[in-house]
Formats: structure tokens, sequence, C-alpha cells
């Protein structure tokens, strides 16, 4: 309420100078890169052991600049979305809990049918479900419970459907990178609990995948980097990489409309210690959703190794990501509409605190927020 | 007097005169213009009776991605049954019922937010319209098309009654109608013309 806009006139003007200053360099390192591309295309198998080592995109065997074009998908298909949203604790509030509360959308291709819209929320307040020993559940502890949530409310659904071909898909990563950071104490069993979701999906026979727009990866420009360096990781490390902030989204910006590159493997150390001994290894691919003739829009699409190796499947992720992204313009419909049904607003959160402040009148206790909430609420009402 | 056990919407805000309440109910089941409502008051077993004058369907960025294309069957399907679509929905206060007995004023309570609002039933709706005061309340609201919602509510009533009792409802409603607006005839007899049986 207080920014001051006016102040920011000259800077603002300094920043739009700036990005367009940068788009020289810009195009000079995509040519470069997309040089590399080209030219270690076939030498992907020399690089994967030393690739693994430094954190670069891993090669499989396909040539690191294949383009694979828009499959055939079957006339009638099923994609399921899901997303979850989530009300962090908050200790300035009535009472300490939290929400997390998953969306998501069945969607038949080919069918003429109303797609199944659902979402379920779970409020949590329970000794037991707010803390793990002393640490109270909230940041990056109630994201990975939230991932969990909705990859299971997802292979409830996969479950549930009846045979065909059908696509699970969620938003953002299948890698639950955030476990690195997190306390050693209750993580395999977080592990165990979400694989266990990728196997069931698998029994059914349908396919997995995550889907991440605008991707900001620079796995493929450090893979780059490392051919260049004749494959070798200690040089590779010590000399700068020019592409180190080259997103590989616009490497692959050359595919053309509904193309998919090469297949690789996710280099974070969790695919190797975790998910590849439980066959779940991460692959990834770039695929242009944008229709023809559209400006390129690249997304990063992750699947795990049982899907990437079998041909129906891979195609009904590939052709499945396209079909799905083409109906609402780059990015699937389920997961926009698992989105919309997963998110909670100011207000809805805000009719939740004051039905839990009911609940705690009515069971004979004297709910008050925080000194903190209460001046908050004052000087924050104007203009929300 | 049965409860229609499922509301319609909650109460986002309200006056003794008017309130309005927020639902985001199937589109099919948008309530309509000239329908009648209820509030539970304060006093359980007591309401608050009100007719829908307007109805505002929220702008939705998400469809408008959608009106300029064409979208496959599936997802004009998502749209219109699935999606919820927020609607305010403002209501003219026309009358309570206090222990059993329905009175045609102004309420001396609001309802409060959050409470639930619910269509009423034919029964309540013939319970309500057994006389007509309640007119005046409708005639004399400002900024609302007053004539138009008067018009609605009575075929509302009129419907919630048996075939047999409509015509001779709309004809005493006539008559009282007469009675109020006796000073302007033109605009009485705009209101007539809407509620001939004929204009059914």
């Amino acid at each position: 309420m207080t920014l001051e806009l006016n102040r920011l006139t000259n800077a603002v003007a300094e920043m739009g100078r700036t990005i367009a200053g940068q788009e020289q360099t810009f195009e000079r390192l995509l040519a470069q890169a997309r040089t590399w591309l080209a030219e270690f295309s076939d030498q992907g198998g020399a690089l994967r052991d030393a690739a693994l080592k430094i954190g670069a995109a891993v090669p499989t065997t396909e040539p690191l600049a294949a383009a694979f074009p828009l499959p055939h998908v079957p006339p009638r298909f099923t994609v399921i979305g899901a997303d979850g949203a989530q009300i962090q604790p908050d200790r300035h509030g009535l009472a300490l809990y939290y929400l997390i509360n998953v969306g998501s959308l069945v969607y038949r291709h080919g069918s003429g049918e109303t797609p199944q819209a659902r979402s379920v929320p779970q409020l949590c307040f329970r000794e037991q479900e707010l803390y793990e020993g002393a640490l109270l559940v909230s940041g990056n502890l109630l994201d990975v419970r939230r991932d969990l949530a909705e990859l299971t409310h997802l292979a409830d659904l996969v479950e549930a459907e009846p045979a065909g071909p059908t696509l699970a898909l969620v938003d953002g990563t299948l890698l639950m990178w955030l476990m690195e950071d997190l306390p050693a104490q209750g993580r395999k069993e977080k592990f165990d609990a979400y694989l266990a979701q990728l196997d069931r999906i698998r029994r059914k026979g349908a396919a997995v995948a995550a889907f991440t727009s605008r991707p900001r990866y620079t796995e493929v420009g450090k893979l780059l980097h490392l051919a260049a360096m004749g494959g070798d990781p200690r040089q590779a490390e010590g000399q700068p990489n020019p592409l180190e902030r080259l997103p590989d989204g616009d490497i692959f910006a050359f595919l053309a409309s509904g193309e998919r590159s090469a297949l690789f493997v996710s280099p974070k150390p969790i695919n190797a210690t975790v998910y590849t001994s439980e066959g779940h290894t991460i692959h990834l691919c770039y695929v242009n959703v944008a229709g023809a003739g559209e400006k390129p829009v690249v997304a990063r699409v992750e699947m795990p190794a049982w899907v990437a190796e079998t041909p129906p499947l891979l195609e009904l992720v590939h052709g499945g990501v396209v079909a799905q992204s083409r109906i609402v313009g780059g990015f699937p419909y389920v997961l926009a509409r698992a989105d919309e049904l997963a998110y909670v607003s100011g207000p809805e959160r805000q009719r939740l605190e004051e039905m839990v402040g009911t609940a705690m009148l009515a069971a004979g206790l004297s709910p008050s927020a925080s000194s903190k909430a209460l001046y908050k609420s004052m000087t924050r009402r104007a203009g929300r | 007097m049965t409860d229609t056990p499922i509301p319609v919407g909650r109460v986002l805000r309200a006056s003794t005169r008017e309130f309005a309440f927020g639902c985001r109910v199937l589109q099919p089941d948008i309530p309509a213009f000239g329908s009648f409502v209820r509030a539970d008051a304060r006093t359980p077993g007591d309401a608050i009776y009100g007719l829908i004058y307007d109805v505002v369907v929220q702008d939705d960025l998400f469809v408008r991605r959608f009106v300029v294309v064409e979208p496959p069957e599936e997802v004009v399907r998502d749209q219109r049954d699935n999606r919820q679509v927020p609607i305010e929905v403002s209501v003219l206060s026309v009358g309570y019922r206090e222990g059993g007995r329905i009175v045609h004023r102004i309420p001396p309570q609001p309802p409060v937010t959050m409470d639930h609002l619910y269509p009423c039933p034919p029964d309540d709706i013939v319970a309500f319209t057994q006389r007509f005061d309640y007119f005046r309340l409708i005639l004399d609201a400002p900024a609302i098309p007053t004539d138009h919602l008067l018009a609605a509510s009575l075929w509302a009533a009129a419907n919630a009654r048996p075939p047999s009792a409509r015509e001779s409802f709309l004809v005493d409603a006539g008559r009282a109608l007469t009675h109020l607006l006796g000073g302007d005839l033109l605009r009485l007899d705009g209101v007539l013309q809407s509620i001939r049986p004929e204009q059914s």
C-alpha cells in the first residue's frame, strides 16, 4: 500500500534498456548452444558418466539434437491432472492448523463428456499432524506433504479409471528434490510413500508425467559445455560455462510445432540414490506445445523410466501433453483447472479462520489472534 | 413448512432493507430474478424472506480465452457444468416469520454474514403470499426495477399454487395493486399487463 511506484519510474526504464541490451548476448549464446548440440549430437554415450558427476543432463541412447514429431494419439484417451494448494500454519492466528486442498480434473478426450472436477480439502490440526519431532510442519515440510497428497489423489483417480489409455499429469516435477534440504529423520518413509504412488499408477498401466511451463533448468547447457571440454568433468567444472544462465527451454525453441527433444535423465542426486533403485529413474524431454505457425512454447516434461522406455506410454505423454496444451494455449487444460480447483482465495482463508473461531467458541474457548495479526488486519484492510 | 436442505449461498453483507449473497453454484441452478429466498433469523424457527432483484455473474478471464476460439465439446461442458461461476445475488427484504406468524414488514434484524440462504419451497411461498402487504415494500424500494420485480414475484407465487388457483390469485393481486397504484394509472396498467394470465 505504500509502494511508491513513481519512485521506480527510472529504475523500470533502465530495466527495460538492460533487458534489451542482454538480447544480443542471449542470441550469441543460443547460437553457440545449438552449434554444440548439433556437433556433439552423437556423443551422448561417451558423456553419460561425466554428466552425472557434474549435474548435467544425462544423455540416453537418443541423439542429443534429435527431434521427434508429434505422434498419433488414440481417438479416445484420458488425461487426469491434479494440483495442490495449502494454507500455512499461522502462529499469529486463532489456532495452529494447516490446510491442504487438492484439485483435480479427469478429461476424456474424444468422449464429448463433461470432465470430472474435484476439490478435496484436508484440515490438519492434531499434534501428530502439526509436528515432525520438534519441527512445525510448514514451508518445505508442508510442500512435501502437499506433493504427496497430490500424487496420492492422482493415483486414486487412475485406479478408479476404466481400462484405456490414461495419462496422469502433475504441475512441476516428479523429483522431490525439496527433500534434500529436509532433516534425514523420516525422509525414507516420505520417499517410500511418494514412490508407492508411482507404483500404483504403473500397475494400472497408465502413464505419469510432470509438466513445467517456461522451464529455467540449465542442465542441457551444462552437458554441452562438458562436451565442448572434451567430456572431461574436471575441465568442465574448472572453466567458466558460457551457457550457465541460458535456459534449456530456449535451446530447444528450434523444435517444430508438436515436436519433442531427445530424452535425458535428470542428474539430481536423489534420482540416482532414491528413484533408480525402485525403477523410477526420472527422464525428461522438452516439447514445443505451440500450434502450427505459432511462436514456440517449450515445456519440460518429466516421466519415470518405465514410461520413457515403453513407446505407447511415451507417445501418450508426448501427444497428450500437446493436445492438452493446445486447448488453453501453452499449458495443459487439466492442470489449469486443477490449479483453479485447488486454489484457496484470501476471502476463503478468512472465512475458514472465522469458522475455526466459531468452533472454538462453541467448545468453550476464547480464541484470539496475536496483537501483530490484529494490527495487520487493521492497517491492511483498505484496498483489499 | 418444509425446509429445502440445499442452500443457494451465503450472506455476504446485509441491512434490514436488503442483503446480498454470494454463490458458486452450478450454472443451471443460478437463482432467478423474482425468486423468493429465505434466511434463518436469530431465533430458531424464525426466518427472513426476500426477493431476488439482481443477479450478477462476475467476470471470468478463463472463459474469455475460449469465447474467441472453438473449444472441444469436453471444454464447453466443463465450463458450463463444472466451473463454479462467482455470482452475487441481491435480495430485497419483504418480510419475516416470527413465532410461526408471517409479517410483511422490514425485519427487525438483518441476516448475519455467512448465514445460509435457501430457495423458498412452494409451501413457504404460498403461505407468504396469502396477503399482499409486502407490495408496499417493493414499490417503495429505491433504485431497483420494482415493477418488473413485482410481476416476476407474482408469477413465482402463482406457479407455487395448483394450476386451478393461479388465475384467481393473480386477479386478487391485481386488485391489491389497484389500491396501491390508483394514483399512477400508467404504471398500474404496465404492472397489470405483465401479470395477465396470457403473459405466462
